[in-house]
């Protein structure tokens, strides 16, 4: 009897140690895959559970809290729809968009600027805290833009053209994150798009504001000259489109009064090539160099260009496209020195009690022009203001440079744009706005950066 | 050091590992000590004390590794649910008074294990009846007939009808076992019985299929099955029989597939759980996913993700069929190795228990009685990694089951008291030939009956 017990006993001691082998197979070998199982939700479960950083404004106004329930972590946007463009949303149906979903890894605690002290969380089983985010946002600058803005489709964005740091950026249509789970089906079914953020996702025709570019490019390349100051057009004789005469009158003139025929000549004179090259150096064709992505501005390739393209493209038509930032961006070399910084919506990384864990530091992007090039440009801007299209951007007290831009539609009403920044003699804020099938640039846009730049300069 | 004083010592780790498992839950969910943990703690002392004494006093030669191992898999059970939910705990914590209680009955009324022999045909009945309860008064819980309401009190007849069926077949078995083994004719060359002495065989078979028809409780079924048949082996050192036991088995189960939808259902999701992972496949599919979870290391007591917001556990029936996936993902792999290797080192005392018995009674009821144990945690943690089809049974011991601890307590002092006898046999057969001045070889006496 001994034997038969002993066998029995060895098939029982097999049955357990193909336990220990099936279950070291799922728990190990088998895990990686078991966690990241599309039927696996366990992954985003646990991440409502963490007290998720707080996003605040450069200005100390709570953009994103948390409130409890259950052992969930639930997100609330005290600003409503002001701050959906760029903040986006944290769901448990819909997942992530915008600063919550680029920085996620930071708000939701597992990078490893946290360092330890997440372990220390786990081992003393507390709640697992997120970094806090501070943005580069300024609310008051934010709500004018808004309310500038009003219920007009279009975007404004507002940057510290010295850093980079985005002051304000505000889109319209846009959504109320607080309300997400339930307007979702509206949201994705509407035709004007509101998950679209038109500041960096639109693509507009330019029009008249491009000229900033090619005014740029005219400038530095020696087509047009300068003299003691003032800018001459070197004698052009110009019949402008719609049958508008303006005589004799220098580049500055043609600039101010944003006369289309006189850039197309001068377009014309520099080449598609020279024209192209600029563009590029002004960040055509480039991805915005930032986590928060967006479309690409375009111009058309050179090779393909006849003199009529060129022409067209001179003055912002045709086939250019161009985002509110990338205008922005633009502008922002004029009043940079010639220079554009790379975009930034976050200024610093911190945890629960202030410390700074990662400050973002300003970094140059782009150099399209010479310190020289890019005043001159300046003044015949400051010209738009006081005497041409752009007067209605015009401040009490302070120097606003700008230009205005109204980009033709087929069958539609006309973009509405605007460029500019303030001071001119140390600019501290630049300002691009569109408005879609506004109107006319000078009368529609113009205003909507005068209030934006009033709000940043504290008027 | 003595045989008693050793339980007491393997009783203490587990005495630290309570107090400290129920510390750690406890702070972690109202982040503050009290003093429950330290009254969890006392009471298993005091529990598993009077169970040491009272054993160190009814069954003074027995096995010192099971009583510590029950507790230690008992406590560690009571942690978990703990962990769950605490009024489960509670109660699972009251239901192991009344397993001490019953364990301490036992081993003062079964002082001789031949009064159970004798009594063989009443306890085989009752254990029958037992199961006909089930069959005819349960009421229908996850597609299986097991609960049996009497007022407020509903228990599972069966889990103490397996070990009444054993000590009856055991006891049986003895009868029978000589003309077992006899074999008249051959076939094929081999050795077979003459066919009426099938009928054991056959009358277990029929049985176990009557539980899967009108229980509809796979688990039982194959547990009992499986049992009886080892104990058919033991007894008649034949192969032939588990043969013939296992080619019956599959073929009652194929065709019991085909008829029966819940049968179907069980091996369906256990072949394909990921054809419909929200669905039918959702409890083994969550059980895989929080093995996963837990890892190598595990994710610490009551830092695992068990449950959702509104306190419902995210994979059904946790606290009883799929205790051992909480296990997994709150202590890892380290964790659930332990569990199994506790499960070994019982079943390997009791096999020792076995060898060593004299008579074929005690040898057959241990060997039933740990088969019947064996089995049960195989075919539960087997069926909730996904090793084998899932069967709805306890985890011995571990469990949250009023009628699971109290048989399984009283398994344990049925495995005690043999343990006892069989050691008291040796020191008596010792000491006789030492008077009589020559050495008794060591051979097992049959006792026929």
């Amino acid at each position: 009897m001994d034997k038969p017990l002993r066998r029995l006993f060895l098939f029982f001691a097999l049955l357990f140690v193909a336990l220990l082998v099936g279950l070291t197979y799922v728990q190990v070998w088998a895990a990686p895959k078991l966690k990241t199982n599309p039927s696996n939700t366990r992954a985003i479960e646990q991440e409502m559970r963490v007290d998720r950083g707080l996003i605040y404004s450069a200005d100390g106004v709570e953009l994103a809290v948390n409130h409890q329930e259950g052992q969930d972590f639930l997100r609330d946007y005290p600003q409503g729809d002001l701050t959906s463009p760029w903040l986006g949303y944290n769901s448990r149906q819909y997942g992530r968009a915008g600063i919550e979903r680029l920085y996620n890894e930071e708000l939701s605690g597992q990078s490893g600027l946290l360092g330890i002290t997440s372990y220390w969380d786990q081992l003393l089983s507390k709640t697992h805290q997120g970094a806090d985010l501070k943005l580069t946002i300024n609310m008051k600058v934010q709500r004018a833009a808004a309310e500038a803005l009003g219920n007009r489709k279009g975007a404004v964005v507002a940057l510290n053209p010295k850093t980079g740091a985005v002051l304000a950026m505000i889109s319209y249509p846009r959504y109320d994150p607080n309300k997400l789970d339930s307007i979702w089906q509206d949201l994705n079914a509407n035709p004007d798009k509101p998950l679209l953020n038109r500041a960096i996702q639109g693509l507009y025709p330019p029009g008249s504001v491009f000229k900033i570019i090619v005014a740029g490019a005219a400038l530095q390349t020696g087509t047009v000259f300068t003299d003691t100051g003032s800018v001459m057009a070197g004698g052009f004789v110009v019949h402008n489109y719609g049958g508008n005469t303006y005589g004799d009158h220098d580049f500055t003139t043609a600039f101010a009064s944003s006369i289309n025929t006189t850039f197309a000549r001068v377009g014309v004179q520099m080449g598609a090539d020279t024209l192209a090259g600029y563009a590029a150096d002004f960040g055509f064709g480039k991805q915005p160099p930032w986590s928060l992505g967006g479309a690409t501005s375009s111009f058309p390739a050179p090779a393909g260009m006849d003199k009529a393209h060129v022409a067209q493209a001179s003055y912002g038509q045709g086939e250019v496209l161009a985002t509110p930032l990338q205008i922005a961006l633009a502008a922002s070399a004029i009043a940079n020195g010639g220079r554009i910084m790379k975009p930034y919506l976050v200024d610093q990384v911190l945890d629960r009690s202030k410390k700074v864990l990662q400050q973002t530091k300003p970094e140059s992007w782009l150099t399209p022009l010479s310190a020289e090039t890019a005043a001159m440009v300046r003044d015949l801007m400051v010209k738009v203001v006081t005497s041409g299209t752009g007067t209605r951007a015009a401040l009490n007290g302070v120097q606003v440079a700008g230009k205005t831009g109204t980009a033709e539609i087929a069958n539609a009403e006309p973009h509405a744009w605007f460029a500019g920044f303030a001071p001119a003699a140390d600019p501290q804020v630049v300002v691009a706005v569109l408005v879609e099938n506004g109107g006319t640039g000078g009368s529609v846009a113009a205003p909507i950066a005068r209030a934006v730049i009033a709000a940043a300069l504290g008027l | 050091m003595s045989l008693r004083n050793r339980e007491l010592v393997f009783l203490i780790p587990a005495l630290i590992l309570t107090t400290l498992g129920f510390a750690l839950v406890y702070t972690q969910k109202s982040s503050a000590l009290s003093l429950t943990s330290l009254t969890y703690g006392a009471l298993f002392l005091v529990l598993f004390l009077i169970a040491h004494i009272g054993r160190r006093f009814l069954a003074p030669e027995a096995d010192p590794y099971l009583l510590p191992v029950t507790a230690l898999l008992s406590t560690l059970g009571l942690v978990v649910l703990y962990r769950i939910n605490e009024s489960l705990a509670l109660k699972q914590a009251m239901w192991l008074v009344v397993g001490l209680v019953a364990f301490l009955l036992v081993l003062v009324f079964v002082r001789d294990l031949e009064v159970l022999r004798r009594f063989r045909y009443p306890i085989g009945i009752l254990g029958l009846l037992l199961l006909l309860l089930t069959a005819v008064l349960a009421r229908e819980v996850n597609g299986a007939r097991l609960w049996v309401d009497i007022g407020p009190v509903h228990f599972q007849p069966g889990e103490l009808g397996k070990i009444l069926l054993v000590l009856f077949f055991a006891a049986y078995l003895v009868d029978i076992r000589e003309v077992l083994t006899v074999s008249t004719h051959r076939v094929l060359g081999v050795p077979l019985p003459p066919f009426r002495y099938l009928a054991p065989l056959l009358t277990i078979w029929a049985l176990s299929m009557a539980l899967m028809i009108f229980v509809k409780d796979l688990g039982t079924s194959l547990l009992f099955f499986g049992a009886l048949l080892a104990l058919l082996y033991v007894a008649t050192g034949r192969l032939f029989y588990v043969l013939v036991g296992l080619v019956l088995f599959l073929a009652g189960a194929t065709v019991l597939y085909f008829i029966f939808p819940h049968v179907q259902a069980r091996i369906d999701v256990w072949l394909h759980p990921w054809r419909d992972p929200s669905g039918k496949g959702y409890q083994i599919v969550q059980s895989l996913f929080a093995l996963a979870a837990g890892g190598l290391f595990g994710r610490g007591l009551g830092q695992g993700y068990l449950k959702f917001p509104s306190g419902k556990t995210i994979i059904p029936n946790l606290e009883t069929d799929f205790i051992f996936s909480a296990i997994g993902e709150e202590l890892g792999l380290v964790g659930a190795f332990g569990v199994i290797l506790l499960y070994m080192i019982f079943v390997h005392r009791g096999f020792r228990i076995a060898v060593r018995a004299r008579d074929d009674f005690s040898r057959l009821l241990t060997t039933g009685l740990v088969s019947i144990f064996a089995l049960q945690a195989f075919l539960i943690v087997g069926g909730v990694i996904k090793l084998i089809p899932l069967t709805g049974i306890t985890l011995p011991f571990v469990s949250y089951g009023g009628s699971s601890i109290v048989a399984n307590f009283i398994l344990l002092a049925l495995l005690l008291r043999t343990s006892d006898s069989v050691a008291r046999k040796e020191k008596a057969l010792e000491q006789a030939p030492r008077a009589a001045g020559k050495q008794q070889p060591r051979k097992p006496t049959i006792e026929a009956a």
